[in-house]
């Protein structure tokens, strides 16, 4: 049983969106701008041309949280949404019944609707694509130019990401909302 | 464009394939529309089951990074990086992923066709093979075949120009050219890098690369990393910036996703990097703190330049009023650089010729760089190591009626030897004059055919309508692509390609600190009925040489004195055996034919080829470890590991080779050229100056238009790729902020671009990030192509208002030359 | 209780003596031919065929009907679903006044608000089915594998047994079993208001959404319950009277407008204070958002037509000016339907994500919304399927007060 968990390396990320891309490809996301597990933000750079205020513009990669106490999980009235062994926040499609209040819930916008089975989707720790073949990283971790991301499991001491929070300071978004969130943006 | 087949049906074939992992449609949708969306709205998931994994390389631009094709029941669904190929390092970036959709793009190039309408107008027949190659070789009733052209210019070769893109098979394509022995050969250099090639070529010797791994200090000036990407330069700086062991200076007019990622950003006024270089130079060279030892011992004409340099009085003070950078910096910079110096770079960059001093500028950066000792070292620029490969065979017949490259040299100038278009002409050649000229009838003989591969130039070139014009002129264009972009849409025969996930391409060498040798294998069978450049080539050699032999035998004089040798060859009477003498004849004859036969170099598949250039020199052993993992390089089996999920070590810290020559430059006298005396000749600086023609004014109401780069699209060709489109629906023009509030502009207006040649339109996105005096958009949108689905007319095209000047000494494109008027629509 | 009546008489004589009016087809369709008359019966009419319209067009095209979005997943039948659901809850309170806490004065509108109540929250139940995405994997999973945390599962559940409640409260009324209605009464009417605050509490839990986040809309929810029963009884009443109240009935309705002014004092008070704390608690995403919503006309319309108008016309009647308030009441409710839709929206305003995703955008400011075509028809085929029901219901049975006294 492990507790997978991401740390981001995110001062590395260029805004390239490989990540988006290879989600997509991976996981068989539907196309169209919208219809994303994974996502790049900026910001408008501050300040006017020339004076700009560089750290303004800082890119913050993200994707589901996979929150401990997770709102979305909270709120789901079949709990199609569910923890699984490894501490994944996934949906189970069968069991959806597209009330939305998972989408409302979510504080990071992490959800969204596939249309194929008209239920919600979002990132999966790509659980059911690489982990289930036996594949130890993300295609997101995987593909990125930069190496922004550590995939890896938080119960086992020895492992990476382990190791990168022990010795690396992190934060994690809207963590004043007692959510818990599992994906560690290293400074 | 009117194909016979439906792309309908295409979509369905498409669609089956890409379904596979679909999940099944959900109760309340299924009256929905997936007919007209569901299908290729969709991608395709990876399964759990059974899948095999090749070992390819990507071609969605020129990087050539290495990749692990996963393929499922004969569809590939997903690209990954190989971690194997140092020069990718484990990436794949957004373009390289959507990969994918250029094999299942619904547009693509499925048969063989000819133009049965006007030219340009998009009107095709699907036909076989064979009625392609026959039709190029005898024309239809709508064009001329090679045939009559060559017997009307009496075997002149040279009446037929031979044009490509950068990519691996270019090279099987310019075996062709050689093999059908005409002078004109035109590539993308001109219109990519050119200048800084050669002016790094001809002031150390090569055109260096720059160790970012290592580097303590980056001056990164017009190259945007973030978004222009280069291997492994992209991957290695970024992770390094903002105080992680590099200090990064961006130098852009443009605040780029580069410098957001930089330590410091200094906005340039565009064109004017050399006055900056050279106040630079200026600075360490009045204060002494270049590295003397290094000049002492590897500088020629030294002296000269460091006279020229400070008598000129190129100090940051001048260079402020010119480039809008503060002395202040500029003095801070060249000490700051020195300071870290030789782990300093000033990153040689990669890309289009901007302005017309992009030469000069080259040469004072690698100057520059030399005087700081960071050449051929750890840290700086350097050299590295390449690995040999063995060779192929190629054919390079020499046709007497042939003649030379259709360029003139000068007349009249005593003194001065280079040519009408430019001074110098590379193997490249020089793209927009050459069509210039084409067009205006100035050239010294007949050019009525072409080829092209891989290459777009209705998109490519500045002036599309100069481009419309030759393409228009041309009496016979046989294309070669993948998809029917704008170029295709004015040829006479379409041969379609398949896909680099489609084929084997030659092999190749990839020189740095970390050499290997890398190829691309075939990751799935050609669909339709495409195939790779190589089986084309055979198929259409097989087609013409003989005919194009009997006509070489015709005019060529050469050929017929070798001929009339034989036949003069004394028949003996008496002798019975007539046939075996006329056998003989037909055997010596078949000798002649043999120098000129064509189908030669494309016997072996390419598979065979790069066995055979494998083998030759690394044995059986690297032949197989490139079929399997795509990358090669000795001892690759102990040195490469895995380090983390994120890191993996090619070469142990010893074994690279970051200093190849002992610190000496690469020219003929293995000193840095400062002083050239043989440009002089040709009418160019011998030494970089700034001349007050350089300087670009922009009129009131005007703006300067620079164009470039975007990480997820590649030039034109990948304009109408889906997912790609996803991320960045189409391109807008970046306007400053204050002068869009002026002029009533809001983000999303629809705005036309105008210039002296033509215009365009698109959305506007008012910004911070660029000056008042320029505009920008990203180059590569706007196809006018109906069979593009989603690139047609999709955003705005640079170059339908980019003007087509031409930098003096190579002939390169200068982007960055042409001012343009704004208007709300 | 019902078992026991049902032990008493059997479950098919039960069924067989609720007593009901045997009409034929042409008395069903029989009305008095007012021009008012015909308006309501041809809106009503355009409603029903709307509602066909629109469920079709989801059939068709799923959520792509309407213009929910990733940011704004939650539209117009969510709120309209809402705005049922509060006036059934509302008309149950009215309704029990009378038979569950035994005010007489009230007696003569239980039967009629029950039924009222039973209707509206049919008609939300029938907007909300084109709403949820699959609504028969929700019956099933709510059974199966049921969300205790989820304030939708409670609210979904409780409202079912309400309905149940609320039916068999009506036939015994029908009955005039006023015993059994009592308690079925008290029953349906505490699982009601339990239902009615886990509604607010789909709101209040959402931490994500600071501006809804807290108890403030669960006990909103159940007074502007109570004023919607009010203004719903004031029209239905009116309706009944064609404006032409007999004594008690003035009686009854002065009453429940000095309830209302009450009520709707208190609504103010609750508004303002809410206002005033999201404002000058600074909070973000609180903040910013309650000054938006100040902006906002929808956010006005509410205060005019469900607080303003009818306050000022109880306050300056003293509660007596009954039909210029039938009128106030049918404003009132258009301003509870802004109330609602106000509630939905504003929950949605801000965005969870403030940073620009792709590069050629503005940076994510307040997320618009305005209802599709098919969200709109849905929502009128909601509202005609009120009506309908309760136009039936008025032929089908006696809905005035029994003289058994
Ligand atoms: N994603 C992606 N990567 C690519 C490519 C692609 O199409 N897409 N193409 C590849 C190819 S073929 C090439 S040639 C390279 C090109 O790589 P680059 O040369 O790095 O890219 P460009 O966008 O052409 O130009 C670089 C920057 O120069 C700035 N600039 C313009 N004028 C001036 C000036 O006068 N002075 C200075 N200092 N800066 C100026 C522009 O604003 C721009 O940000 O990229 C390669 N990599
Ligand atoms: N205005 C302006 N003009 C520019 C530039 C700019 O920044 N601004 N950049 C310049 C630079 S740096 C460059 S390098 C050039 C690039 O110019 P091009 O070399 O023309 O590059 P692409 O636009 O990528 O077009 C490549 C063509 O190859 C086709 N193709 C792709 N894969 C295959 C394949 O496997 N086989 C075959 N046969 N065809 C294939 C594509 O469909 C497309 O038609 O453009 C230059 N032009
Ligand atoms: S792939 Fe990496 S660098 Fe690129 S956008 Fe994603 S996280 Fe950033
Ligand atoms: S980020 Fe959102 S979707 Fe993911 S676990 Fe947390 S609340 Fe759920
Ligand atoms: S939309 Fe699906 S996953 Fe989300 S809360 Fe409702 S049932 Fe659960
Ligand atoms: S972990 Fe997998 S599913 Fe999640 S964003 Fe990354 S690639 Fe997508
Ligand atoms: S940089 Fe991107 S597009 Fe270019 S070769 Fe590499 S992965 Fe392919
Ligand atoms: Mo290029």
């Amino acid at each position: 049983m492990a507790n997978y968990a991401m740390a981001l390396d995110y001062k590395n990320c260029i805004n390239c969106k490989a990540c988006e891309v290879a989600c997509k490809e991976e996981n068989g996301v539907l196309k169209g701008a919208d219809k994303h597990r994974i996502w790049v933000g900026a910001n408008e750079v501050k300040g006017e041309w020339p004076n700009l205020d560089i750290v303004s513009a800082t890119f913050v990669p993200s994707q589901c949280q996979h929150c401990e106490e997770a709102p979305c999980q909270d709120v789901c009235p079949t709990n199609a949404t569910y923890y699984n062994e490894h501490g994944v926040v996934l949906v189970n499609a069968e069991m959806c019944i597209l009330c939305s209040y998972c989408m409302n819930a979510c504080p990071y916008d992490a959800r969204y609707v596939d249309d194929r089975t008209a239920t919600v989707d979002k990132c999966t720790f790509c659980s059911d694509t690489r982990l289930a073949r036996g594949e130890t990283t993300t295609a997101c971790q995987n593909t990125c130019p930069t190496k922004v991301r550590t995939f890896g499991d938080l119960d086992d001491p020895n492992s990476e990401i382990s190791e990168l929070l022990r010795t690396r300071e992190h934060f994690t978004l809207k963590s004043h909302l007692g959510t818990k969130p599992k994906l560690y943006y290293l400074t | 464009m009117k194909i016979e087949i439906s792309r309908r049906r295409f979509l369905q074939g498409s669609v089956a394939l890409s379904v596979v992992g679909g999940t099944s449609l959900g109760l309340t949708s299924v009256f929905a529309e997936s007919e007209e969306h569901g299908s290729d709205m969709v991608t395709t998931k990876t399964g759990t089951g059974p899948a095999t994994e090749v070992a390819t390389l990507c071609e969605m631009c020129v990087n050539k990074c290495a990749a692990l094709a996963r393929v499922e029941n004969g569809v590939i669904t997903k690209l990954n990086p190989n971690p194997m190929f140092p020069k990718s390092r484990n990436m794949l970036c957004p373009r390289g992923n959507a990969g994918i959709q250029s094999v299942y793009d619904p547009d693509r190039l499925k048969y063989p066709m000819i133009r049965i309408g006007e030219k340009g107008e998009g009107k095709f027949k699907r036909v076989s093979w064979d009625e392609a190659y026959e039709a190029i070789l005898n024309g239809t009733d709508k064009f001329p075949g090679m045939a009559k052209i060559l017997d009307e210019e009496k075997d002149n070769r040279s009446s037929f120009l031979f044009c490509a893109g950068e990519g691996m098979a270019e090279h099987t394509f310019k075996t062709f050219f050689s093999a059908f022995g005409s002078s004109n050969w035109l590539n993308h250099s001109s219109l990519c890098l050119q200048t800084v090639t050669s002016g790094y070529g001809v002031t150390i010797g090569a055109y260096a690369l720059a160790d970012l791994e290592n580097a303590e200090y980056v001056i990164m000036a017009g190259a945007n990393r973030a978004e222009a990407i280069v291997t492994p330069d992209t991957m290695d700086i970024f992770k390094r910036t903002k105080g992680r062991g590099a200090k990064m200076i961006c130098i852009d007019p443009r605040f780029t996703n580069t410098a957001a990622k930089a330590d410091k950003w200094l906005a340039i006024n565009p064109g004017t990097d050399l006055a900056f270089v050279l106040a630079l130079t200026y600075v360490i060279l009045s204060e002494e703190i270049y590295d003397k030892a290094y000049v002492a011992e590897n500088f020629n004409g030294f002296e000269e330049y460091k006279n020229s340099v400070l008598s000129n009085k190129y100090t940051p003070e001048w260079a402020e009023k010119i480039t809008t950078i503060k002395a202040k910096d500029i003095y801070e910079i060249a000490r700051e650089f020195m300071a870290h110096a030789p782990k300093a770079v000033y990153y040689p960059g990669r890309r289009s010729t901007f302005s017309n001093n992009d030469f000069q500028l080259r040469r004072a950066m690698a100057i520059f760089q030399a005087l700081s000792g960071g050449i051929d070292t750890k840290g700086g620029l350097i050299f590295g190591k390449k690995l040999k490969l063995g060779e192929h065979e190629g054919l390079e017949p020499i046709y007497a009626r042939a003649e030379s490259r259709a360029i003139e040299k000068v007349k009249g100038e005593k003194g001065q030897s280079g040519y009408e278009d430019c001074a110098i002409v590379a193997g490249g050649g020089s793209w927009i004059s050459w069509r210039n000229r084409y067009i205006e009838d100035k050239m010294p003989y007949k050019v009525r055919g072409m080829f092209i591969y891989k290459h777009n130039p209705m998109m490519n070139m500045p002036n599309i309508q100069k481009t419309a014009q030759m393409m228009k002129k041309m009496e016979l264009v046989v294309a070669i692509d993948t998809m029917p972009t704008d170029t295709v849409m004015y040829a006479d025969v379409v041969l379609p390609e398949c896909t680099y996930l489609e084929r084997t391409d030659p092999v190749k060498t990839f020189e740095g600190a970390e050499p290997a040798i890398a190829q691309r294998n075939k990751v799935i069978e050609p669909m339709f009925e495409t195939k790779p450049v190589i089986d084309i080539m055979r198929g259409l050699t097989q087609k013409i040489s003989k005919t194009l032999f009997g006509i070489t035998k015709k005019y060529d004089e050469d050929v017929r004195d070798e001929l009339a040798l034989l036949e003069s060859d004394p028949l003996s009477e008496d002798n019975n055996a007539t046939t075996a003498v006329k056998k003989t004849l037909e055997q010596r004859e078949a000798e002649v034919y043999a120098e000129f036969d064509m189908t030669k170099p494309f016997e072996q598949t390419q598979e065979e080829i790069n066995e055979h250039i494998v083998k030759a020199i690394y044995g059986e052993g690297a032949v197989k470890a490139l079929e399997e993992h795509g990358v090669f390089y000795p001892n690759m089996d102990r040195f490469f590991k895995q380090i983390s999920a994120n890191e993996h070590q090619y070469y142990p810290e010893k074994e690279k080779s970051y200093r190849v020559g002992n610190g000496k430059v690469k020219t003929e006298s293995k000193k840095v050229e400062c002083n050239l005396q043989a440009m002089a000749e040709k009418g160019i600086d011998p030494m970089p100056v700034w001349r007050d023609e350089y300087n670009f004014s922009v009129p009131d109401s005007k703006f300067r238009l620079l164009t470039g780069r975007h990480a997820q699209f590649t030039q034109s060709g990948t304009a109408n790729n889906t997912v790609l489109l996803d991320l960045m629906s189409e391109n807008y023009i970046w306007i400053n902020r204050k002068v869009a509030t002026e002029k009533g502009i809001e983000f999303g207006d629809l705005v036309e671009v105008s210039s002296s040649i033509g215009k365009t339109r698109l959305k506007a996105y008012p910004t911070e990030k660029i000056g008042p005096k320029m505009v920008f958009f990203i180059h590569g949108f706007g196809e006018e192509s109906e069979a593009l689905t989603w690139a047609y007319k999709n955003g705005g095209n640079d170059n339908a208002v980019i003007e087509d000047a031409i930098e003096p000494v190579y002939g390169a494109s200068s982007m960055h030359e042409t001012n343009v008027e704004i208007r709300k629509v | 209780m019902m078992a026991e009546a049902i032990k008493k008489q059997g479950i098919k004589e039960f069924i067989t003596s609720i007593p009901f009016k045997k009409i034929g087809l042409k008395e069903l369709f029989g009305f008095e031919k007012t021009p008012v008359n015909i308006l309501i019966a041809l809106s009503v009419i355009a409603f029903l065929a709307m509602f066909a319209i629109g469920v079709t067009t989801y059939l068709m095209h799923g959520h792509h009907a309407y213009n929910v979005t990733r940011e704004h997943p939650w539209g117009l039948l969510i709120a309209v679903y809402i705005f049922f659901v509060v006036s059934s809850t509302g008309l149950c309170i009215v309704g029990s006044l009378g038979d569950v806490f035994g005010f007489k004065d009230y007696m003569m509108i239980s039967k009629r608000a029950i039924f009222g109540s039973i209707v509206t929250i049919i008609a939300g139940f029938a907007v909300i089915a084109f709403e949820i995405g699959h609504p028969v994997t929700m019956m099933i999973y709510n059974v199966l594998t049921p969300g205790l945390t989820s304030a939708i599962w409670w609210m979904g559940t409780l409202y079912g047994l309400y309905l149940t409640f609320m039916i068999v409260e009506f036939v015994f009324l029908l009955k005039n079993d006023m015993k059994s209605a009592k308690i079925f009464g008290l029953i349906g009417l505490l699982v009601g208001l339990a239902a009615h605050s886990n509604l607010g509490s789909v709101f209040g839990f959402l931490n994500a959404r600071p501006i809804s986040n807290g108890v403030f809309y669960p006990t909103y929810f159940i007074l502007t319950a109570f004023i919607t029963g009010i203004f719903i009884a004031f029209i239905m009443m009116g309706f009944r009277y064609k404006l032409k109240f007999p004594e008690n009935a003035k009686i009854m309705l002065t009453n429940l407008a000095k309830i209302q002014g009450l009520l709707i004092s208190i609504l103010i008070f609750f508004v303002t204070w809410k206002m005033l704390t999201d404002i000058y608690g600074s909070m973000p995403d609180r903040a910013d958002v309650a000054i938006h919503i100040l902006g906002s006309w929808t956010f006005w319309a509410e205060v005019i037509l469900a607080m303003a108008i009818p306050l000022v016309i109880i306050l300056a009647s003293s509660g007596r000016a009954v039909n210029t308030l039938f009128f106030a009441s049918l404003s009132g409710m258009i301003g509870v339907f802004f109330m609602r839709y106000n509630l939905v929206h504003d929950t949605q305003l801000k965005p969870l994500q403030m940073l620009k995703k792709t590069e050629y955008q503005l940076s994510p400011e307040w997320i618009h919304y305005f209802p599709s075509s098919a969200e709109i028809m849905i929502s009128l085929g909601g509202l005609g399927l009120c009506l309908a029901m309760y136009y039936a219901g008025t032929k089908f049975f006696n809905l005035d007060a029994d003289e058994h006294h």
